[in-house]
């Protein structure tokens, strides 16, 4: 579980850029954080594994051994150790592009191994089984000595994920994993991402209302460093109206673009 | 446009830089003590010399062997290390993953080094150690950083910061960050710079070996101070060879490794 109390962050300038942002998430939760650009949300996301520290408040999650951490307060190993257990997915260009598939799934679990056996690339036989069963659940196995700068942004995504199954994680965080990504390709990795949150927290930051409303079972809505909206994933048009304000027709626009594929997508093998 | 925009008024910005240029160029001349009546005569005079080195003496080519050898190996070795020196300062010059301070101090020493001729490298050596190919090693290596530290630690900071970040997020520590992220990135350029870096080392280790190092250098310079041109012809020839054909396959490494990169 993840608990977020009140978060504050300014910058430099003296603008408050997080203003007491709170929210807990239990497992069994996929929460979608939504919100005009330039509202916090990757704030907020970057605070949850320690790349950004806020100015105050509290970001309390299951550690490594089971015992609860505040990532806020811990020392830079101890945060280390917390984030072996903490999976992220970005906007799909983290991946190393001169490393095969296999290679960046393995590096899910760098923080678990000792460094020499790092250095070596020395995964066991059972590590390299797992990871290929974790390309497995997203049907990329048949891709894994294949370099991820050769790979679409739809499958470097999948290849996230299986790096994030592969890291077996207590708390899930995306950011913004499907705004690079054409609108089938998009529902593919939501399928992905859903069915992870059965047993640990899932929290993303998305820009498509639409699909927050499909896949997410909570939504959390920040404008302005705030959180003005938690609850239902189902917003209603004044809801939106309010969350987006004058970007609103911009994502209406966006919204579109789906209804021209045909059918539901299904989850198949890509060659 | 008209007609009139070709005419030759257009040169008049011209005229003076030029006037400029050519006063510089004269006064240069003048002080350094420049004819055109001594160039004439040198040149001919040059002729003339060759003429006399012609032919090579070729009883001498299986004793500059093995100089020749010690020339490519004081290059290699130099390179070698050179590279690797050169790899480390890099890692600690790259704003993405060193701090501040550390960054700003190793770039000004990559800096100083470039700003340093490789022969005043060798002689504060010569002066350490005595003459010999460790000096002329040792000088090759140090000599790479200006070039090769600056030239890796530009690969390294285009390095896309989010992948760092997100190895981060994983838990790894700087150095497994460096080991799976950063080399990987950087192997083509790494491999490709030391290539070329390797090229310009074998014609620095001639120029060293003449001053200290030893090699075929050495030779050269030894043949001509004892005035058997025959012997230096020979040395000269080898040293041709050598650097061509070290650029050659250089240049085809570095072809073949660029295919590779593309690829990616």
């Amino acid at each position: 579980m993840l608990e977020v109390k009140q978060l504050i962050k300014s910058l430099p300038n003296g603008r408050k850029v997080l203003n007491g942002i709170s929210f807990k998430v239990e497992k069994g939760e996929f929460v979608g954080i939504l919100g005009p650009s330039g509202a916090g949300k990757t704030l907020t996301l970057r605070c949850l594994n320690g790349l950004l520290k806020p100015d105050s408040g509290s970001v309390v999650v299951q550690g490594t051994d089971g015992k609860r951490v505040d990532i806020c307060q811990i020392s830079k190993r101890e945060l280390r150790r917390a984030r072996q257990k903490i999976g992220v997915i970005f906007q799909g260009n983290h991946l190393v592009k001169r490393l095969s598939a296999l290679e960046n799934v393995m590096i899910g679990r760098l923080g678990q191994i000792s460094t020499f056996r790092s250095i070596l690339y020395g995964f066991t036989d059972a590590e390299a089984a797992e990871a290929v069963a974790a390309l497995e659940k997203v049907k990329m196995e048949h891709m894994a000595d294949v370099r991820t700068g050769n790979m679409s942004g739809g499958e470097m995504q999948r290849v996230a994920i299986a790096r994030a199954i592969f890291q077996s994680p207590t708390l899930l965080l995306a950011d913004e994993p499907i705004s690079s990504l054409d609108p089938s390709n998009a529902r593919v990795i939501m399928k992905l991402i859903k069915p992870l949150s059965e047993n640990i927290p899932v929290v993303g930051v998305f820009h498509q209302p639409d699909m927050t409303a499909k896949y997410c079972t909570r939504v959390i809505a920040i404008k302005d460093g705030k959180v003005i909206y938690d609850g239902d994933p189902h917003l209603s048009e004044n809801l939106l109206a309010e969350i987006y304000g004058e970007e609103l027709q911009q994502i209406e626009a966006n919204k579109n673009i789906p209804a021209l594929i045909p059918s539901e997508p299904t989850l198949v093998h890509t060659s | 446009m008209t007609w009139k925009d070709f005419s030759l008024k257009r040169y008049r910005k011209y005229i003076l830089p030029l006037i400029i240029l050519v006063l510089v160029t004269y006064g240069a001349a003048m002080v350094c003590g420049i004819s055109y009546g001594e160039l004439g005569r040198g040149l001919v005079s040059g002729v003339v010399f060759l003429g006399h080195m012609f032919p090579p003496d070729w009883s001498a080519f299986n004793e500059m062997l093995e100089p020749a050898f010690q020339s490519i190996i004081i290059a290699f070795l130099g390179t070698f290390f050179g590279a690797l020196l050169s790899l480390i300062m890099a890692l600690l010059a790259a704003a993405n993953i060193s701090n501040p301070w550390v960054r700003n101090i190793t770039r000004f020493l990559i800096g100083v080094e470039r700003s340093l001729p490789e022969i005043v490298i060798l002689l504060l050596l010569v002066a350490a150690f005595g003459l010999g190919s460790m000096p002329g090693i040792i000088a090759l290596a140090i000599s790479c950083i200006g070039m090769l530290g600056k030239l890796l630690a530009d690969s390294i900071e285009e390095i896309d910061h989010i992948m760092i970040e997100s190895m981060q997020s994983v838990g790894a520590k700087k150095i497994q960050v460096i080991f799976f992220g950063v080399l990987p990135q950087i192997l083509p350029n790494l491999i490709s710079y030391t290539l070329f870096r390797f090229e310009l080392n074998i014609r620095l280790s001639v120029i060293l070996g003449a001053v200290g190092a030893g090699g075929v250098g050495y030779e050269l310079d030894y043949a001509f101070n004892m005035l058997e041109y025959h012997r230096a012809f020979t040395a000269m020839l080898i040293i041709l060879v050598m650097v061509f054909s070290t650029e050659q396959l250089s240049y085809f490494l570095r072809k073949w490794i660029k295919v590779d990169a593309a690829l990616k």
